[in-house]
């Protein structure tokens, strides 16, 4: 059964046709836009241009890693490679994916005209390119970029180069970014919604997007702070981290984990946000436990900031640290697990069809719980000591941050498409796209686990004959992965360009405000006068 | 006031306060 129904003439509240673009045309339009549909659509374009970067530096550390030996890259510049495909991923293609679905989503599905600080938000979205521009610079300084890891761990940041300054330079730009991004959000959630409503009538994506906005702003400063206190040991006689100076170089693995584990949700709560929207709207039934989906979120935030230490257990802790991490980590597994189990209950006897935004949702469901169970393994100290900085380490997070966080991010894309642009997308190419990535995903990153168990390193751009095998299979399942984004970026094109005009309301189950009280595509202008909601 | 400025303002105080309140903290107890 076909989930393409045309609505047309069905009845619209609380927009206007009026699809002026401001006062300029052309690029002008672009860089000085105010609203919050531009803004979304330039995230999400400079999200793209970043996974294609970040991709390409990915490609080329699986080139290496293909055999042993050291083929292309010096061991100096792989290391570079490998800090700025994880500084790039998270913080230049994920994450700003992510606020481009709030840019767009948020004022529609709550019924507002716009996000709360029009200005604030352009200037969000712009400080973006020249955190990115640092980033690519640094390559071109001397020493090149750093070569410290994302995590950019004290002492190996006092002995980087100029590139390291950028890199600080760039976080700082990229977490500014993100919490002017997150105070526009809260602000609009909380003080811009529609008459009627409630919090608790809010799309799921809402919520999501409300309790990430929160983590945001306590998280970014402590990296901040973290990137900070780095900048002033190197250059202005400090020793936070700086053994030789009385510092203490675990205190920063504890500062950036602190940051860094609530920063594993602030990318996957937005991601649970667009599956809660998808699963139902394919499932032509309300989301299950929608009270529960909210408790869940905030519970799985709350605890993300008192599991930090389960990164670290190998640095050296008293055994009762080891053991309330453990607990504490587990624990997050009950809220993961109730989110689970309410879109499978969503899909419990539902009328389901396999749209590719349904593909992607579900292939999320599978994958992102088997990233969860690694992570699980993973909280598990006696194990960890075993796999800490294994290659099992990058499939556990690979599973949770691409099949996770992309795989959602598709879904998204697929699902909101034919309401961004009115144009439908090739539905024959969308299911070629989800097979390729399916497929390719898991020959890339499956097998890792098998040499993260059979001892393999990470972050090293040579390794032992005995790891060849399973290193040339993920080398070729990572070729035809790249390669498939490609078609994505092909059907997206092709959707814009000639795509069959889209129905008013292409997905017959979904029933939030954009698709109920707006028409397809979107005007530039909506609800200038709130909805009205019984 | 308005009520939109009054959010953007606290948050944006949570965010500095955190900050300023995490460097601080290790520059008193290294005793920098």
């Amino acid at each position: 059964m076909s989930a393409v129904i045309d609505t047309h003439g069905h009845a619209h509240d609380g927009h206007d046709h009026h699809d002026h673009h401001g006062g300029y045309g052309g690029v002008l339009r672009w860089i000085t836009t105010t609203n919050h549909k531009d803004i979304g659509t330039l995230y999400l374009w400079f999200s793209f241009i970043m996974f294609m970067v970040g991709g390409t530096m990915a490609m080329a550390i699986r080139l290496e890693l293909f055999q042993p030996g050291i083929q292309f890259f010096n061991p100096d510049l792989f290391n570079q490679f490998t800090t700025m495909h994880g500084l790039i991923m998270v913080f230049g293609a994920i994450m700003p994916a992510f606020v481009g679905f709030a840019n767009w989503q948020i004022p529609m599905m709550i019924g507002a005209p716009d996000m709360a600080f029009a200005r604030l938000n352009n200037w969000s979205f712009w400080l973006l390119p020249f955190a990115a521009s640092l980033l690519v610079i640094s390559f071109f300084t001397p020493g090149g970029a750093p070569g410290v890891g994302w995590t950019m761990y004290a002492p190996l940041t006092v002995q980087m180069g100029v590139g390291m300054d950028l890199t600080i330079f760039a976080v700082h730009l990229l977490g500014m970014s993100s919490i002017l991004g997150s105070i526009n959000i809260i602000t609009t959630i909380l003080n811009m919604r529609a008459p009627g409503m409630t919090l608790m009538r809010m799309p799921l994506f809402c919520w999501t997007w409300l309790i990430t906005a929160y983590l945001l702003v306590a998280a970014m400063p402590v990296l901040a702070g973290a990137v900070t206190m780095s900048l002033t040991d190197r250059h202005f006689g400090t020793s936070f981290f700086n053994a030789a100076g009385g510092g203490d170089p675990v205190l920063y693995q504890h500062i950036f984990w602190f940051f860094g584990h609530p920063e594993v949700y602030i990318i996957a709560l937005p991601a649970f946000g667009v599956v809660s929207q998808v699963i139902p709207a394919f499932s032509r039934k309300p989301l299950f436990g929608y009270a529960s989906m909210v408790y869940a979120t905030s519970a799985i935030a709350i605890l993300s900031f008192i599991v930090w230490a389960h990164h670290m257990y190998t640095v050296g802790m008293p055994v009762q640290g080891q053991l309330f991490f453990m607990y504490a980590t587990t624990l997050i597994a009950i809220p993961t697990g109730v989110k689970v189990f309410n879109w499978v209950a969503t899909m419990w006897k539902g009328s389901l069809t396999f749209e590719t935004p349904m593909l992607f949702a579900i292939g999320f469901l599978f994958l992102f719980t088997l990233g969860g169970f690694t992570g699980l393994v993973l909280s598990l100290v006696p194990i960890d000591i075993q796999l800490h900085d294994t290659y099992y380490v990058v499939a556990h997070f690979h599973y949770v941050m691409v099949a996770g966080a992309l795989f959602a991010a598709f879904a998204g894309i697929y699902f909101w498409l034919p309401k961004w642009t009115g144009r439908m997308y090739d539905e024959t190419l969308g299911k070629w796209h989800f097979w390729l990535t399916m497929i390719f995903f898991n020959i890339t990153f499956f097998v890792q686990h098998f040499l993260g168990l059979a001892g393999m390193p990470r972050r090293i751009p040579d390794y032992p004959l005995i790891f060849e095998s399973w290193n040339k299979i993920s080398s070729i399942g990572a070729f035809g992965f790249g390669l498939s984004q490609l078609l994505f970026l092909y059907l997206v094109l092709k959707a814009i360009r000639s795509g069959e005009k889209a129905p008013e309301k292409p997905w017959e189950g979904a029933d939030s405000l954009e698709w109920t009280h707006l028409p397809t595509p979107a005007p530039y202008h909506s609800f200038e006068t709130p909805p009205v909601l019984k | 006031m308005s009520r939109n400025l009054k959010t953007a303002l606290l948050l944006a105080l949570v965010s500095l306060s955190t900050f300023v309140g995490i460097i601080a903290k290790y520059w008193f107890l290294n005793g920098k």
